[in-house]
């Protein structure tokens, strides 16, 4: 393998080598190094509210079950029999007591713990010969929660997730907790592209000055009056702890005329006045900017938007969110799970006009995902030939030469981090930090387990809800 | 509008009825329109009270009693929203589709049922499959699918179609979890 450090070194000053975008050897490390150790997102508690319910998602190849069991906990748990290694579960989701392998029969509860082995005494000779007491499904090595958004890293070692979001977390409150209900997640839509899973990643993170070109064409039909450039670029994007996002200035106003600008309901602001905290709702209400797309590292981004999804003379708008994450299925292709995120204390009429307005923004059918996903594919196709190993890529837009700011941070900023207002790339090169400083740390140490003796001890983990 | 009833074989039209060589002649014209990507006439030939959905599917077990992600789809259309996506289409900056994508939907399996209740409205299920090939050397993507249509007669006689049929309903049921294009900046 190629030593990847002058990669890493010129990442760092804002000077993208193109070929990161499609390698083998990068998404080797990326493999151990970002997705063997970072916190990363699986489901949200939502999706699995009774005792029973499951749904079945990936990090990167490995499949694990994220089930509540039949006290509420949360668990995630590797999809994996114990004895041969089959797959316990073949659906995507659903409601099961039990998993058992069609293999050679061996059952599990929806807790993880192996409860049925078919001829234990006569094959194995009982206990005595193997120790089916105490054995489960590996757990995930680290599980946590924040806001009900559920996260596993395979990292053991990993340290607590609100340690690792940092001051992101503030930022994830606007998104999921608009109300001390939290949201509900519906979906996901899930589709694969050929684009490497960094360019959505980064994107997202903060690209305000995509906007006006890549999706005018979502403002010539009526659909989101924001992009326009002129707009656009009063926005301030922010980073804070792992993760980043832009916002859109809103036009001047109390805090409540301006989350009506956006859309929501009297009965929703009164939720979010009663739910965020004094920065929240000065950082919307005092300076005015309100969250748009954002991204925690690695590969779980957010969006939020207020499109015109009705067809009337008024210019009425309905704010939706997403959440997505970009899964990395090679260095070329990445699997895009979308989900629609409302408040659960939302009004019906609400939830079905913000999810009317997802499916025309973003999702497989969304007219602005649409156009960006052409310009990521395309990307990646001309990333992976030789001449793109001779092209570093310019990252360095809010920076002069000699790394000074365009302009200075926000002087004044509620929410928490550094925030700059006007077009900049300041997010996309803090991802790309991160990502550098992952790729350089030699991977965790893991164990491992050797079945039929010992405790596994999965049953430690897990979260109440 | 409430779904149709269960279809046997019993009920399928003869395909020598009239109507079901009118319900076949609009989908295999629709799919020219389809694959040309003329959208205002494909606008056209849908009732103002259009419904096009497209579930998500979901693998679940046998008996789960569901095969669709609950509340979520890839199309959940109405004339409105189809409306804008075909505008956006004919603006200058739909990049997803300039160069437009090389597209053959193939149609089949064509089967068309009375309603009881009215002459007016017939039910047509279709296979389609789509091809779709973008640039020179990329590879192409496949969907295929099952649709369930409702076919309502104009009752203006002014629909451009055989029989002055037009699409009041249409449920796509996409035989792919996890699909293998781009996105769906295309019809099925």
């Amino acid at each position: 393998m190629r030593d990847q450090g002058a990669v890493l070194e010129d990442v760092r000053q804002g000077m993208i080598p193109a070929h990161i975008y499609n390698d083998d050897e990068i998404f080797a490390l990326e493999r151990e190094r970002v997705f063997g150790r970072s916190w990363l997102f699986l489901a949200h508690e939502s999706e699995i509210p009774r005792p029973g319910d499951y749904v079945v998602r990936r990090v990167v190849d490995d499949s694990f079950i994220v089930s509540r069991d039949e006290s509420g906990v949360v668990r995630a748990m590797f999809n994996m029999c114990l004895h041969r290694g089959m797959q316990v579960c073949r659906a995507e989701m659903g409601n099961a007591s039990h998993f058992r392998c069609p293999y050679h029969g061996w059952s599990y509860k929806n807790d993880g713990r192996l409860v049925g082995l078919p001829f234990h005494g006569e094959a194995y000779g009982g206990e005595e010969g193997f120790r089916k007491k105490g054995q489960a499904l590996l757990p995930a090595p680290s599980l946590d929660t924040y806001n009900g958004l559920i996260f596993v890293s395979l990292d053991p070692a990993a340290p607590p997730l609100r340690e690792y979001l940092g001051d992101f977390a503030f930022y994830l409150d606007f998104y999921t907790q608009q109300s001390p209900e939290g949201i509900e997640l519906v979906g996901p839509q899930r589709w694969r592209v050929k684009a490497n899973w960094k360019i959505g990643a980064e994107n997202f993170a903060g690209d305000s000055y995509h906007t006006p070109h890549t999706h005018s064409s979502v403002v010539e039909i009526g659909l989101f009056r924001e992009p326009k450039a002129s707009k656009r670029k009063e926005g301030a994007l922010y980073w804070a702890g792992r993760g980043g996002g832009t916002t859109y200035k809103l036009p001047p106003g109390t805090l409540d005329e301006r989350l009506r600008y956006v859309g929501y309901p009297d009965e929703m602001i009164a939720r979010m006045r009663a739910t965020w905290s004094d920065a929240h709702l000065a950082m919307v209400g005092d300076d005015g900017f309100m969250v748009s797309a954002a991204s925690v590292f690695p590969n779980l981004s957010l969006v939020h938007n207020w499109p015109k999804v009705e067809n009337t003379d008024s210019d009425e708008v309905v704010p939706f969110i997403s959440l997505r994450q970009w899964q990395p299925v090679a260095a070329d292709e990445t699997e895009v799970l979308s989900w629609f995120a409302v408040d659960r204390g939302a009004p019906e009429r609400f939830k079905e006009l913000s999810y009317k307005a997802y499916l025309m923004c973003f999702g497989s059918t969304g007219m602005f995902e649409q156009d960006d996903v052409e310009n990521w594919v395309s990307i990646t196709s001309t990333a992976a030939g030789s001449m793109a190993r001779r092209l570093r890529l310019n990252s360095r837009m809010g920076l002069l030469a000699d790394d000074k700011p365009v302009s200075p941070p926000l002087a004044h900023f509620s929410g928490p981090g550094v925030a700059h207002v006007g077009f900049g790339e300041h997010n996309q090169r803090a991802m790309l930090r991160a990502w550098a400083d992952a790729l350089e740390a030699p991977p965790p140490a893991v164990g491992t387990v050797d079945l039929g003796s010992g405790d596994l001890g999965g049953l430690e983990q897990g979260t109440r809800p | 509008m409430t779904a149709p009833s269960p279809r046997t074989v019993a009920r399928c039209l003869s395909f020598g009825d009239p109507r079901h060589l009118e319900a076949h002649q609009f989908l295999v014209d629709e799919a020219a329109l389809l694959d040309t990507q003329d959208y205002d006439t494909w606008m056209s030939l849908l009732t103002a009270d259009v419904r096009y959905l497209m579930p998500v599917r979901v693998s679940t077990a046998r008996g789960a009693g569901f095969d669709t992600a609950p509340g979520m789809a890839h199309f959940d259309e109405d004339h409105y929203s189809l409306s804008r996506r075909v505008a956006r289409f004919a603006t200058e900056h739909a990049w997803t589709e300039d160069p437009p994508s090389r597209l053959r939907h193939h149609v089949g399996n064509v089967r068309t049922f009375p309603l009881d209740h009215t002459e007016d409205e017939i039910v047509v299920e279709s296979a389609v499959l789509l091809f779709r090939s973008r640039g020179d050397v990329r590879e192409p993507s496949l969907i295929s699918a099952g649709r369930e249509d409702v076919l309502r007669r104009d009752p203006t006689r002014a629909a451009p179609s055989a029989g002055h049929w037009m699409l009041a309903r249409r449920t796509v049921s996409v035989d792919e979890s996890v699909l293998r294009t781009q996105n769906l900046a295309i019809f099925l």
